[in-house]
């Protein structure tokens, strides 16, 4: 059923513009990259100042970078999109594809339970050289270690998959 | 010319190329150090750009030695990855624009690291006209760098 309906959507014009316009894919996967870049950085600055990297750094100002982080993660939920509207049957059944979803959800589950069970709270305190809560530390990994994921299986979309 | 392809037959290039999961595993840890280095360089460029007003520069300094980290990291998966297609990365034109734009950012980043980071570690509050103009500097190299990179895959068909 899905590669039926990746297969009527590849036939569609909006898929084949995206593959027509030879700029388009290369300009998606540069603006792809940086979204990557901005994603991994800002919400990695708060993720090692968790874990105790970069301690002097008070936590609730950091809020601000993961706006850029955000922007990085549209930037890139856009660009993917493009992709997948441009050429769906090398993604659908994709396993790295799909380990990259799985991990994208397993990072929102993350992010939820960083806000909705009173730790991103906690944390908002922590002023400069302060220990953040173990719970804190075991979310930051988490969110580096799936992150890292998404991007591992990203990379793999055209070697254990069959995208190109 | 001879050197190029001296190279991609060495055992180093015979290996990338003969292996299933050398290339692959190359280009992921390229990305991942590439992550680390722009990201964290971008986190940086936009505090002294004013985006994040609150965050003390001074103690954003430790983030420089992950910067770092990431360079060499690429350095060294990127020398490989060049070694192993030697004969054709070295004229793409791509490459040479992506080689030239990451030594500007370098240079920039340490000349930041001397402007914005003074030793004294205590002026957090103003950041001056020449630290964020080279941190915009830098967004823009290291965006480029970026740029150069993705489309050396299209530019290699040229030849």
């Amino acid at each position: 059923m899905i590669t039926s309906f990746a297969v009527w959507l590849e036939a569609t014009a909006v898929s084949r513009a995206v593959t027509h316009y030879s700029w388009i894919w290369p300009a998606c996967e540069t603006l792809h990259f940086m979204g990557l870049a901005l994603l991994i950085g800002n919400v990695g600055v708060l993720d090692l100042r968790l874990l105790g990297a970069v301690k002097r750094l008070p936590v609730a100002p950091l809020n601000r970078l993961i706006r850029w982080g955000i922007l990085g993660f549209a930037i890139n939920l856009l660009t993917g999109l493009v992709f997948f509207v441009g050429a769906p049957t090398q993604y659908v059944n994709n396993i790295a594809f799909a380990f990259k979803l799985l991990f994208m959800a397993l990072a929102a589950v993350n992010l939820l339970v960083f806000y909705l069970f009173g730790v991103a709270r906690a944390v908002e305190a922590l002023g400069p050289g302060d220990d953040a809560p173990l719970s804190a530390k075991i979310i930051a990994a988490t969110s580096l270690f799936l992150w890292i994921g998404v991007m591992f299986w990203g990379r793999m979309l055209p070697f254990i998959g069959n995208a190109f | 010319m001879a050197f190029l392809a001296w190279l991609s037959g060495s055992p180093v290039g015979e290996w990338v190329s003969g292996s299933t999961w050398a290339y692959p595993g190359l280009l992921f840890v390229h990305t991942l150090g590439l992550g680390v280095l722009v990201g964290l360089n971008a986190a940086v460029g936009l505090r002294l750009l004013g985006f994040a007003p609150n965050v003390p520069v001074a103690d954003m300094e430790p983030l420089f030695q992950y910067m770092w980290a990431g360079f060499w990291v690429n350095a060294v998966s990127g020398s490989v990855l060049f070694i192993a297609d030697a004969p054709k990365k070295a004229v793409n034109p791509s490459f040479i624009v992506k080689l030239v734009l990451i030594a500007l950012a370098v240079w920039v980043m340490r000349a930041l690291k001397r402007h914005a980071f003074p030793q004294s570690g205590t002026s957090n509050g103003v950041v001056s006209r020449g630290a964020r103009l080279l941190a915009a500097v830098s967004l823009v190299l290291w965006g480029g760098a970026i740029t150069a990179g993705r489309l050396m895959a299209y530019t290699a068909a040229l030849k």
